[in-house]
């Protein structure tokens, strides 16, 4: 734990801060009306243990969680012991270290726990890159190539952790050596799904950070997800809604994120298309913005503040990038490898693209796998490493 | 008076020898039929009254009684009908036998006509052996009777044929007698072949299938080298048209095969008249409600199941993750071994099940995960519950997996014309024919580990290859002798000596099938 030291009277309202947060369905509703009701966390944990404290004015608090705080109070170092376990870190609005980001929240989460860098969550460009759980093929490339053009702008990449866009997300982050933080929807007891659990301990090995405003031993549930989503768009500076059908979590994180005053960008597709009907609908009824190229994104993110020559010189220098990358390849690996950089197809469409037979074909996709620039995705096989550099045009 | 004929039974693939005893001796007029029968065989004292009165025989109001030795033995079927009839013709002094003993096979009808009964190619060939040189069988049979050597096989019509033949030229009433004739009611004769419901209605030719480079390749692959495969794909991605074009591709039966394929055929009752040798090679296909019994064999008379009758072929399964999980973790032993063993308490009983998997299966329950039109309904974590569900039983023998994509319509509707199974099919033959010769007989995919790696005959860039592809793939043992037979195919294929460097990528861009479909990520 961070911030644990001399036990000045600060210090101590800190440790009751913590003990109070982490009784089950204690939200920060209920949490900042007992501390606006008794003046601090450990004047409210008084109040509890003897008994009263328990009603408030404006909040009621249902039996099982005011059972939940009458355990709290009477054994308070249980949740710090249960932290010291797991290894978590804490961050309070008390601290200086709490991301500004999220203080600009009403009310800000009254606990942040974390596994990984704390200091990723105040880098200097953070943008939150979301979508759907079900991705079409496509959705994907374009995440890889959106969160690409984002390391190299130095931008850290927040996302959810889900199946889908998120995994996209994080995982081409880090295939760009970039950092990444995912908000997850329960306590670090039941870190994300665990199809995921690679990758999240793949975020923490390079420089990530996995963050939840739930006490460890808290389930996911249903209903707490939509409400970690505000957490997700407050850690970037905008958010980037990739592909989203018109029911889809990443609506919601992009709502929070207007809400908070942030930048969103939606990527548009085609009209009637249902993987992307989310896309366009806050393209028509809110302020997003579409995204309609990897160098406008990077403008419309105010990242370009080296001006324009210098962002042409990276357009071209991604280009040559891929043609360089292009040239170490074998005739036949980069017919192929040319075709793939456009978008992701099948081997039938390779097939039918370069003109080559189905076992050449075959041979140089497992070359392209074995060097990581693509990977194999259902019947398909994405971009990946080098074949994200350009914009696919 | 007591007579003695000679018939056979049939015991898995293998006839044995039936000594039909009948003697006719004063008293009520009754008729026992002891040695273990079964109700279709106990019922055949009221046929063969009937066939007697009939065929204008007299049926001897006196004490009959038929043995079936050897006594200890269960028999079953209605094959034993024509020797009692003809026993009990020759024990009531209405035929007299001729020298040289008769082996009579064949059902009787209340008309004294002889039906086609099955299993008579096995029964004839043990006859055979025991050394009977003439044997009376169902006209329908002959042609089938007529494969073993060795043994004049005569075909006969009616109760009276075999009578006559029994009783040889100086025979007294036997001449005589004749069948009255039946009078048909439905007018036409009824159609011999009843429709083979498991068989896939007619062939597909590849030249037909748009699209698919990708799964008709594997296809030739995994026909040339007898892999295992898995095709997993959307509605409408042409699954089960690729695999209706498989028997267009199979190279014809050896002549060993033949046989043995003729005798399963003939014994599961599936040899139609006047076929005589089987030449092309079995391609089953059935439904996926199919009971367990159904699929490896039994039932009371231990018949062979779907798994001996694609013995030597293809056992396409369509809808694989819909078979009952006891199905498919019953074809475990047919594909390790090669053979399946039913057995019950009366008995136990060895087939030969040596078949080439083709299995056929949607990525989900709904069908469109992965698709990129139709969006997967399939809650989350379903799909890959629902692919490792078959996966489970099966995996270790699958070589290939591959995954359909749905063809694009202007491919559809595309002039584009593909390669014509003739032409495939002869490369499939070629590369078979290179794989027995060097294999001993087997097809790659039966190479074990190590004898695979040696077929490969790799030289030192290839064992690079295949060492750096192992370890960057992550293979286990398993995926590594995978890779390498369908390598070994692969230059099967294009007639090389040693697996090239080219042959072990291409080999190793088919997906492993152990691997989970990455459909999430």
């Amino acid at each position: 734990m961070e911030g644990h030291g001399a036990g000045t009277s600060t210090d101590g309202e800190r440790d009751a801060w913590i003990s109070l947060a982490s009784a089950p369905g204690v939200g920060d509703r209920i949490f900042w009306a007992l501390i606006a009701e008794h003046g601090g966390a450990k004047a409210a944990i008084r109040a509890v243990a003897s008994g009263v404290g328990l009603t408030l004015p404006e909040v009621r608090i249902p039996t099982r969680t005011k059972d939940a705080l009458a355990a709290v109070s009477r054994d308070p170092r249980r949740a710090h012991r249960r932290l010291e376990e797991l290894d978590v870190w804490v961050v309070t609005p008390l601290d200086e270290s709490y991301p500004d980001r999220l203080r600009i929240l009403d009310p800000p989460p009254p606990v942040l726990y974390g596994w990984g860098a704390q200091g990723v969550l105040s880098a200097d460009r953070a943008v939150a890159v979301v979508g759907t759980r079900r991705p079409t093929l496509e959705g994907r490339a374009l995440t890889a190539r959106i969160c690409t053009r984002l390391v190299g702008v130095g931008v850290v990449v927040v996302s959810g952790l889900a199946i889908g866009i998120d995994g996209a997300a994080h995982a081409a982050t880090m295939a760009a050596e970039g950092r990444t933080v995912a908000v997850v929807g329960g306590g670090h007891a039941h870190p994300g799904p665990r199809a995921h659990r690679q990758l999240l301990e793949r975020m923490l090995r390079t420089g990530g950070a996995v963050v939840t405003e739930h006490a460890p031993d808290i389930l996911p549930t249903r209903g707490t997800f939509p409400r970690r989503n505000r957490i997700i768009s407050a850690l970037g500076d905008a958010t980037i809604v990739v592909e989203a059908p018109a029911r889809s979590g990443a609506l919601i994180t992009a709502r929070h994120a207007l809400e908070q005053g942030r930048l969103v960008l939606a990527a548009p597709g085609r009209p009637g298309d249902v993987h992307t009907g989310g896309c366009l609908a806050l393209l028509r009824e809110t302020p997003a913005r579409p995204l309609v190229g990897l160098d406008e994104l990077v403008v419309d993110l105010g990242y370009d503040g080296d001006g324009r020559a210098s962002r042409d010189a990276e357009g071209a220098a991604a280009h040559l990038s891929l043609e360089g990358a292009l040239a170490m390849l074998g005739p036949v690996e980069r017919a192929v490898a040319r075709r793939l950089a456009q978008g992701p197809c099948g081997p039938d469409a390779l097939v039918a693209a370069t003109g080559l037979t189905a076992p050449v074909v075959s041979g140089a996709v497992t070359l392209l796998l074995l060097r990581g620039w693509i990977q194999a995705m259902g019947p398909a096989y994405l971009p990946s490493g080098p074949l994200l550099g350009a914009d696919g045009r | 008076m007591l007579a003695t004929l000679v018939t056979a039974v049939v015991h898995g693939l293998r006839g044995e020898l039936i000594r039909v005893e009948v003697d006719v001796a004063p008293g009520l007029p009754i008729c026992h039929i002891v040695g273990l029968p079964d109700a279709a065989l106990s019922e055949a004292r009221e046929r063969v009254r009937s066939a007697i009165r009939n065929s204008g025989f007299e049926y001897p109001l006196s004490r009959i009684t038929v043995n079936l030795a050897p006594a200890d033995r269960r028999k079953h079927g209605a094959a034993y009908d024509l020797a009692i009839a003809v026993g009990i013709l020759v024990a009531s002094g209405q035929v007299r036998a001729s020298t040289g003993g008769w082996a009579l096979l064949g059902e009787l009808s209340l008309s004294g006509d002889v039906r086609a009964v099955p299993g008579v190619l096995p029964m004839v060939a043990t006859l055979a052996r025991a050394g009977y040189r003439r044997v009376a069988v169902p006209a329908e049979n002959v042609d089938e009777a007529r494969l073993v050597a060795g043994l004049e096989a005569s075909p006969v019509e009616g109760l009276d044929d075999a009578a006559r033949l029994v009783a040889g030229p100086r025979g007294r009433r036997a001449g005589t007698a004749t069948r009255r004739a039946g009078i048909s009611v439905s007018g036409g004769a009824v159609a011999a072949e009843s429709p083979d419901l498991t068989a896939v209605g007619g062939s597909v030719d590849l030249a037909d299938i748009q699209g698919q480079a990708h799964a008709r390749w594997a296809l030739e692959v995994a026909l040339a080298g007898g892999h295992n495969l898995l095709l997993i794909g959307s509605p409408g991605a042409g699954k089960t048209l690729l695999a209706r074009a498989i028997p267009g591709l199979l190279p014809p039966l050896a002549p060993d095969e033949a046989l043995e394929q003729t005798v399963i055929r003939s014994v599961a009752g599936r040899l139609k008249a006047e076929q005589g040798l089987i030449s092309e090679r079995p391609f089953r296909a059935p439904h996926h409600t199919i009971s367990y019994a159904a699929m490896v064999g039994g039932g009371p008379h231990l018949s062979p199941g779907e798994v001996t009758l694609a013995h030597g072929g293809v056992l396409f399964l369509d809808e694989l993750a819909e078979f009952d999980r006891d199905v498919l973790d019953a074809l475990r032993q047919p594909l390790e071994d090669g053979t399946v063993e039913i057995s019950r308490a009366h008995g136990s009983i060895r087939y030969p099940a040596r078949v080439q998997l083709v299995a056929a299966m949607n990525p989900c329950r709904c069908g469109w995960a992965g698709d990129q039109q139709t969006m997967c309904r399939c809650p989350h974590g379903e799909p890959e519950r629902y692919v490792r569900r078959v996966s489970g039983p099966l995996v270790d023998r699958l070589d290939l997996r591959v995954e359909m994509p749905r063809v694009p319509p202007t491919e559809l509707v595309g002039e584009r014309t593909a390669e014509a199974s003739t032409a495939v099919a002869a490369r499939i033959a070629d590369a078979r024919a290179l794989a027995r010769a060097r294999n001993s007989g087997r097809p790659n995919a039966h190479l074990p580990g190590p004898a695979g790696v040696r077929a490969c005959r790799l030289g030192p860039a290839e064992r690079r290859l295949a060492t750096e592809l192992a370890t960057r793939a992550g293979m286990t043992a398993r995926g590594v002798h995978r890779v390498l037979r369908v390598a070994r195919t692969i230059a099967d294929l294009g007639s090389r000596e040693a697996v090239t460097e080219a042959d072990l990528l291409a080999a190793a861009g088919f997906r492993d099938p152990a691997a989970t479909p990455s459909l999430a990520a």
